[in-house]
């Protein structure tokens, strides 16, 4: 699959600046987590590798992942002072510049760890240019996704149910579905669905009728 | 759907249709939406792009945070009315435009990333100098993104985009690149001459590394615009007085990306080389990091 497949990917995003790469592709990283998150998190911290660790300052990367972290998009002037908003929320907020190269092997490399209580979410995601990331290796509901990293996704936990036949026949008929995987851990089930391209809202709304549990990673 | 310059250009004459034309099909392909809902997107975007351009130029301009970059645009503008230029008066629009732009994301505004945030500024400023120049209608501009986004589409795909994996040359470069593929579209050139053009405004800024003072995205960001639209421009005129380059478009982008991959990292974007490291580099970086940075309190 391309990483770039619509000319807004290009002509876009409209954002506050001043880096694409380094303020705009890391508030989508946030988003990530921010939507993978369920309630608010009592710790946020950011590790940073590579470009991102040596130009995070100057590129706004913090108020931005931070920013994103908490749901805000790239065009919204709230995200100048998220730092602020998000410790007035009592939410604890730490940047760590990693020295040893990215786990990842991007230049622009971020990865988000969230607690609250039991609930822990790692994302590790790159920014690769005008906006856009991939997210190659998530932490979500105790399992640990390696994934091909190119969004759109779409993953749920199946914690408290099992894989019906029923699901099988949607994501093999579904046309929107390249291609599906399930992960295990222990108890732990998370079905990943590998999207062709971003579902239309009419299409969010089927693919939620069969899996109310999935959450989806547009890109 | 096309993957390269060449099978974009071979489709639009199959086609007998502009470049423009092929990416709004591909793109209604890709995303499954209304030609029109793809026009209302692009008009969006258009007019992010214009309202940036008027902040940048009006009263003192803007300035960064920082306070490094900012007001030139205003600069250029006054000097544009009271001077005999050496460039020609129309001409310095463009870089103003472009430097209006990049003055605004430097301060931390509103702006369309085109193909990044870092390179803003380079296709706005050719299109809003074509627009007065060549008198283009609305419609017209928005088919000019539209032809830009083909390009870069492109250019992201089999090389890259961002200055940390290729250097400027992959930000500036691409963005200059699809700005001259559209100018020559938007004066009446043929597909084939759009792709010459695209092939020499990109040969000529090979090799750009990215090396931001302080690791912000000003010095020399903003002014590397300036140099992006009048070198989209030359090659737009070039290609359209029938200068060719003997070596394709496609085989262009992919000696940038071998050219990206083999730069040093301290090239690309992490503030250790080239202008960043010079001693009045560091030392802008030191009076800046010294104290807190100003968009974070």
């Amino acid at each position: 699959m391309k990483q770039y497949q619509s000319v807004f990917d290009i002509i876009g995003p409209v954002m506050i600046g001043p880096s694409s790469s380094h303020t705009a592709g890391a508030l989508a990283i946030g988003q990530v987590a921010y939507k993978l998150f369920t309630g608010r998190p009592q710790k946020i911290t950011i590790h940073y590798y590579e470009s991102f660790a040596a130009t995070h300052q100057g590129h706004g990367t913090d108020f931005a992942i931070i920013a994103g972290s908490l749901g805000l998009n790239c065009n919204d002037q709230r995200i100048l002072t998220s730092i602020k908003a998000a410790q007035a929320a009592g939410i604890k907020v730490t940047f760590i510049e990693e020295k040893i190269p990215s786990p990842i092997g991007h230049p622009n490399t971020a990865l988000i760890k969230m607690v609250s209580g039991k609930q822990r979410l790692i994302v590790c995601g790159c920014s690769i240019g005008g906006g856009k990331i991939e997210v190659p290796q998530i932490e979500y509901a105790n399992c640990q996704l390696k994934l091909g990293g190119i969004l759109p996704i779409a993953l749920g936990s199946l914690q408290d149910v099992k894989f019906p036949s029923e699901y099988q026949k949607v994501l093999k008929t579904n046309s929107l579905v390249h291609s599906y995987a399930l992960f295990q851990q222990d108890a732990n089930q998370v079905l990943v669905i590998y999207l062709k391209r971003n579902p239309t809202i009419t299409e969010q709304h089927q693919l939620l009728k069969t899996f109310p549990k999935l959450i989806i990673l547009e890109g | 759907m096309f993957n390269t310059i060449k099978e974009l250009v071979t489709q639009s004459q199959l086609q007998k249709q502009p470049l423009w034309q092929t990416m709004l099909d591909s793109e209604q392909q890709a995303t499954k939406q209304q030609a029109s809902e793809i026009w209302q997107q692009m008009q969006a975007r258009y007019q992010v792009m214009k309202t940036a351009i008027e902040r940048g130029s009006q009263g003192k301009g803007v300035h960064s945070p920082t306070g490094l970059t900012g007001g030139e645009a205003v600069k250029l503008k006054n000097y544009r009315e009271t001077h005999q230029t050496l460039s020609g008066s129309t001409f310095l629009m463009a870089v103003q435009a472009a430097v209006a732009t990049n003055e605004v994301n430097a301060s931390m505004g509103v702006i369309c990333a085109t193909p990044t945030a870092g390179s803003s500024g380079t296709v706005p400023g050719v299109l809003f100098y074509l627009r007065d120049r060549l008198q283009l209608s609305q419609q017209q501009c928005l088919q000019f993104l539209l032809t830009t986004g083909a390009v870069g589409l492109v250019i992201a795909n089999n090389a890259m985009i961002a200055g940390a994996a290729g250097g400027c040359q992959a930000e500036v470069g691409s963005a200059a690149a699809m700005a001259a593929a559209a100018a020559v579209e938007a004066a009446g050139g043929t597909p084939q001459q759009s792709s010459e053009a695209i092939a020499i405004a990109l040969s000529n800024l090979l090799g750009l590394v990215c090396d931001p003072v302080a690791g912000l995205v000003e010095i020399p960001c903003v002014k590397r615009n300036a140099i992006g639209t009048t070198d989209a421009l030359v090659a737009a005129d070039m290609a359209l007085a029938g200068c060719t380059s003997k070596i394709p478009a496609d085989e262009v982008i992919a000696a940038m990306a071998d050219i990206g991959r083999q730069m040093p990292k301290q090239l690309r974007e992490t503030g250790l080389g080239g202008l960043a490291a010079t001693p009045t580099g560091k030392k802008i970086k030191m009076q800046i990091f010294g104290k807190k940075f100003p968009a974070d309190l």
